[in-house]
């Protein structure tokens, strides 16, 4: 904090530039009156003492709505201020419940009325954006040296990905979605449960487990044992949120990826595939790949609470928040959650690492099942990645950036990393740990972190971003409809109304169908890009 | 009057308690809800009662009440229902009364009547757009306005089809007595039907203004942030980590607390309200 | 009954139907030519040009060395373009297999919904227009759900019917997860809300039968259920008919619960018509197909009104 020392040259109420060129950004009390410390270099050559480059612009950003101090939301208007000092310009919040996000942004975009000049979105949307050119690039602003200095270089390719399309920059550095594996380290590293698992099932407890099959026979192990002392009741082994419309099919994603998918060196018609035949657009959803691991998620479910098929995520996450299950697979959240005294009795045993593998994959070019000693997982960027992107209506795209890209810099965005109610997950270098990062243990101990807790976490998102192998993203335009009927057959299976063959089945007869309303040739050109097929 | 004893009274009372019990308890359970902490919004078991099963905390209200989003809400959500309620009134009794006193030939009454009640058929997925288009044209985006129009034209069937019925089943003499006596179709409805039809119509007032207090599709495409009403407030208390049950208790309690006001002051006109359509069998 | 005729009646009658009009035709007229349009449209550049960057009075912003500040604007339009697409959306709703399901779904609901409401609210009704204790204080609260915002009220029965110690966890019914009951939940949720509606409607028009007329008849018989199939149902007949028509309006609608209970789930074993139509337009974008769905359902919902209507003409007409 050499900065506090130092004479300031200029000092309004949230920003104070000093003498030897570092800036404070000043949140206010609102926001427990945290300072992020920034240079000028980093600020860009518009900002500067009383520049004010862009005053009396007015931009309007489209966020989902946590309020002010809730995920994604809560950051935007913690740094609005601060924006509005640097420059000039004013800058309206517009909040819409995240269930009417994307149908309020196309509403805009579709119909060119320009309401927003910023959107908050979630890297599902590229499908549709790009293919209607609904919002703009950024390269030229980010090169030009005139706004906040921030860059993909901090990003894993696997992040870079979604928020690139063809290599072309659109999204401004914000979140990193991704799920991995939560467990109870207490329970797990408990020696007479190990001692009787090892009984039961007759071989050691893997901690962490490297396999789902592994996951599946402690889950089943733990499953209806009453491990939690905060009521007499029976506990789980694993907890799911499998609402239909919410993020069961999220759940499928990842857990099927080791199955589903063949690995190899690079991604061809055979190879890190998931979702089509990147020649053709022929379903793989009902390869023998992903039937077998729908039916082992519904083996998997039963380790767990069977009203989970009605529980979106904040359900599932109480009951493993509230001791209830052994294991949770899911976004970042949890992590920071577990922190959270009124929400979880667990912090210190919130244990982390990236999802398991599988110990057989079916390989789609030979069509079977190979069996592997050597497991590997695979990464997944499941989930929003909630980030900016400029409309192509803005009037003020250079504002809509430069807001934008504060947000993007890398001490906001380890403001962010560290204070789990941004709801903003780590996944960019600096947030992680050194060496693999820059951030420091004590800075997220301060903000309230287990030190044990943040190391596994941090370890395990770093894994999974940086796994060989990575679940590709689908970012299609038509995207909301090929998952809708997926997650509704998703649901049918695991409610017992289908067999996972029939589900998947289903599945692909109906994505044929969009396909080919859709326009095949066009659908299938934008898959090759949006997964950088080169055939 | 029906033959009765006490002991009967006191059976049917108990009755009616129980069925009353049934219908509050969704809205005692809100209040529970409201006073626990996150934490506890399952592990609460049996009845819920604070102080009994669990140690209650003001927490969710104080953050709730502290925001200016909540009281903008409120101000916004009252503005609009009143102003639509009044609109709904003010165009719908007479069209009412007329479907119900006189005789259309080019279009016979009832496909009238069948034509307002209609509006209400069609699902707002087919509106929602074009209404989106015509007020971003008229520059009426995140206005109170907008959403008034709306909210007044979708409400105006309730009136339209309750008071028809009640108009016709008044004693259609005691107007003609008035037009005899020199009275203009206008004061007879306005001196003679409007007065007895009162009770009516404030029941009809007060479930349109529960409709228009409670809408949330229009309010949720036609504001951006300024005119955002009291459902898409309670609809922002779900996020990325999913529903936040004691917020959005606080915000469903604060949001029934003008109407529920509103329906005790009307009760007495609502309990008469709607009656006279059977006065003269 | 004679009804009158004169002018005067467009003084009344017309401000509400211009109005209503004047609200509707646009959006209904937008709404069937998009469902019968292909619809494509593309943001495309048109120009780039060079401009000044203003402050808020309008003077331009200048840069350090005195010339002003200057900014590309490039220039964008949406295109957009529609091609007749031969009632292909029309077409797709009746291979739709969701579609048929969301018709099932719809129907249970509807008869199941509306029909106990009634029955309930009759019976309600006649439980309260006796002489009870504190009557007018049960009253107010039994119509206190009539203004519960149905956005909430999803949320607010998902903590009653959770099924981990929830307070109706007792039963050991699994209320949401599993199909056949999730869609039981919902009717109950509807009960909860619209039942007091029938009710408080019932009630008034019961409060208002002269009293003479219950003693006249009391003379004849002392069966209670004979006065009320004889002389009390007769007189509340038109009321029903109301209720019936406005709740079944409500009814084919229902949208609100699902989307905060059960998203339409387990599978689609609770997804509406509506629900899904909604789904449709503003989470696929496919408005054509959602506004052809919902032009369907107008056209099935007012062809039964009117056949109701046309059976019950003598006492309503």
């Amino acid at each position: 904090m050499t900065a506090l020392l130092a004479g300031s040259a200029y000092a309004g109420q949230y920003v104070e530039w000093r003498d030897d060129g570092s800036v404070l950004l000043k949140l206010g009390p609102d926001y427990d009156n945290a300072v992020i410390e920034t240079s000028r270099e980093e600020l860009g050559a518009l900002f500067g003492p009383d520049q004010k480059p862009f005053e009396g612009v007015n931009i309007t950003v489209l966020t989902l709505d946590s309020g002010p101090k809730g995920g994604i939301s809560g950051p935007i208007m913690a740094l609005r201020p601060v924006w509005e000092e640097l420059s000039g310009g004013k800058l309206d919040v517009a909040l819409v419940p995240i269930t009417d996000l994307y149908a309020k942004m196309m509403l805009d975009l579709r119909q060119g009325t320009g309401l927003y000049d910023a959107i908050v979105v979630a890297a599902f949307f590229y499908g549709d954006l790009i293919a209607g050119n609904y919002i703009l690039p950024i390269d030229d602003y980010m090169a030009s040296g005139d706004f906040p200095q921030w860059s993909y270089d901090s990003m894993p390719d696997s992040l870079r990905t979604l928020y690139t399309w063809k290599g072309v920059g659109y999204g401004t550095l914000n979140d990193a979605d991704g799920q991995v594996l939560y467990y109870r380290r207490d329970l797990l590293n408990d020696p007479k449960w190990q001692a009787e698992f090892k009984q039961e099932v007759g071989y050691d407890m893997p901690v962490p487990p490297r396999t789902w099959q592994q996951l599946l026979d402690i889950a089943r192990f733990f499953d209806g044992k009453n491990f939690d002392a905060n009521d007499p009741d029976p506990d789980s082994g694993i907890v799911l949120h499998l609402k239909v419309g919410e993020q069961g099919l999220y759940h499928f994603q990842s857990l099927s990826a080791p199955f589903a998918i063949t690995p190899g060196e690079k991604l061809d018609r055979y190879h890190r595939v998931y979702w089509f035949d990147p020649t053709d657009m022929t379903p793989l959803i009902n390869s023998p790949g992903h039937v077998a691991a729908l039916e082992f998620l519904q083996e998997l479910a039963k380790t767990g609470p069977s009203a989970q098929i009605s529980w979106s995520l904040g359900e599932a996450w109480d009951y493993f928040l509230r001791g209830k299950s052994v294991f949770v697979f899911s976004w970042g959240d949890v992590g920071s959650l577990c922190q959270d005294p009124s929400r979880s009795k667990i912090q210190g045993n919130c244990a982390a690492s990236v999802l398991p593998g599988s110990d057989r994959y079916w390989d789609h070019e030979k069509q079977q099942w190979v069996e592997t000693d050597d497991p590997r997982p695979v990464g997944n960027t499941t989930g929003g990645s909630w980030h900016g992107v400029i409309s192509a209506f803005s009037e003020n795209p250079e504002a809509a950036y430069s807001f934008l890209s504060l947000m993007a810099i890398k001490p906001v965005s380890i403001w962010n990393a560290n204070n789990g109610w941004t709801g903003v997950d780590p996944g960019f270098t600096y947030q992680f740990l050194e060496p693999v990062g820059e951030a420091k243990l004590e800075d997220y101990v301060k903000a309230g972190w287990d030190p044990n807790d943040v190391q596994d976490y941090l370890k395990a998102y770093y894994e999974n971003f940086n796994a060989e192998t990575m679940l590709p993203y689908l970012r299609i335009e038509g995207t909301p409809e090929y998952w809708d009927i997926m997650d509704k057959n998703l649901s049918a299976a695991m409610s017992g109304e289908k067999t996972a063959k029939e589900a998947l089945d289903d599945t692909a007869k109906v994505w044929e169908e969009i396909t080919d309303r859709l326009g095949r040739e066009r659908i299938l050109k934008q898959y090759q890009e949006a997964i950088g097929f080169e055939g | 009057m029906i033959r009765r004893s006490r002991l009967s009274d006191a059976f049917w009372s108990l009755v009616a308690l129980l069925v009353a019990m049934v219908f509050f308890f969704p809205l005692y359970w809100a209040i529970s809800n409201s006073l626990r902490r996150p934490v506890e919004t399952f592990t609460v078991t049996g009845l819920g009662m604070p102080f009994v099963d669990f140690t209650p905390t003001l927490d969710n209200w104080r953050l709730q009440l502290g925001t200016p989003e909540a009281y903008n809400a409120l101000a916004n959500s009252t503005v609009i229902s009143f102003s639509a309620v009044a609109i709904a009134l003010l165009l719908g009794v007479p069209a009412a009364y007329a479907l119900a006193r006189f005789r259309f030939f080019t279009v016979p009454n009832r496909d009238l009547t069948i034509w307002f009640l209609s509006q209400r058929v069609l699902p707002p997925v087919a509106t929602a757009v074009p209404f989106f288009i015509l007020f971003s044209s008229f520059d009426l985006l995140d206005t109170r306005l907008a959403l008034t129009l709306v909210s007044a034209t979708f409400v105006l069937p309730f009136v339209v089809v309750i008071c028809r019925q009640t108009f016709y089943d008044l004693p259609v003499e005691l107007e003609e007595a008035a037009l005899v006596d020199g009275a203009g179709h206008v004061k007879a409805f306005l001196w003679v039907a409007l007065p007895l039809a009162a009770p009516a119509i404030a029941a009809a007032a007060l479930i349109m203004f529960a409709f228009a207090w409670n809408e949330y599709l229009f309010a949720v495409i036609l504001t951006i942030k300024n005119a955002a009403t009291l459902p898409v407030h309670i609809a922002g208390g779900v996020d990325t980590r999913g529903v936040q049950f004691w917020f959005v208790a606080v915000r469903s309690l604060i949001a029934m607390v003008p109407p529920v006001l509103l329906a005790l002051i009307a009760q007495r006109y609502i309990v008469r309200g709607l009656t006279l359509g059977a006065v003269k069998g | 009954m004679i009804r009158w005729t004169g002018r005067i009646k467009f003084l009344f009658l017309l401000p509400a139907v211009l109005w209503v009009l004047s609200f509707t035709v646009f959006p209904l007229g937008y709404s069937l030519y998009l469902s019968l349009h292909e619809v494509e449209r593309k943001v495309v550049i048109t120009g780039r040009e060079k401009v000044p960057v203003l402050k808020s009075d309008g003077t331009p912003v200048l840069k350090a060395d005195g010339t002003p500040r200057t900014r590309t604007k490039v220039i964008r339009e949406l295109q957009t373009s529609f091609t007749w697409n031969n009632f292909a959306n029309y077409l797709r709703a009746f291979r739709d297999e969701e579609v048929r399901e969301a018709v099932r779904v719809t129907v249970i609901f509807t008869v199941a919904a509306v029909g106990i409401e009634i029955l309930l609210g009759l019976g309600l009704a006649w439980l309260f227009n006796r002489g009870l204790y504190a009557r007018g204080f049960l009253r107010s609260v039994m119509i206190l759900p009539i203004f519960a915002t149905p956005v909430a009220v999803g949320y607010l029965f998902f903590t009653i019917f959770y099924e981990l110690g929830g307070p109706l966890s007792w039963t050991g019914i699994p209320w949401l997860s599993d199909p056949d009951w999730a869609l039981v939940s919902i009717i109950l949720v509807d009960l909860w809300q619209w039942t007091p509606f029938c009710f408080l409607v019932f009630l008034a028009a019961l409060q208002g039968i002269p009293d003479e007329m219950i003693e006249t008849a009391q003379l004849d018989t002392n069966s209670q259920w004979e006065i009320w199939r004889y002389v009390i149902l007769p007189i509340l007949k038109p009321v029903i008919v109301i209720v019936l028509l406005l709740r079944f309006a409500e009814a084919v609608k229902l949208f609100d619960i699902i989307a905060t209970l059960t998203k339409g789930g387990p599978g689609i074993a609770t997804q509406s018509y509506s629900y899904l139509a909604f789904n449709r337009g503003f989470k696929m974008n496919d408005f054509g197909y959602a506004s052809a769905l919902a032009f369907l359902l107008l056209v099935a919902v007012m062809v039964i009104v009117t056949l109701f209507f046309r059976r019950l003409r003598t006492s309503y007409e």
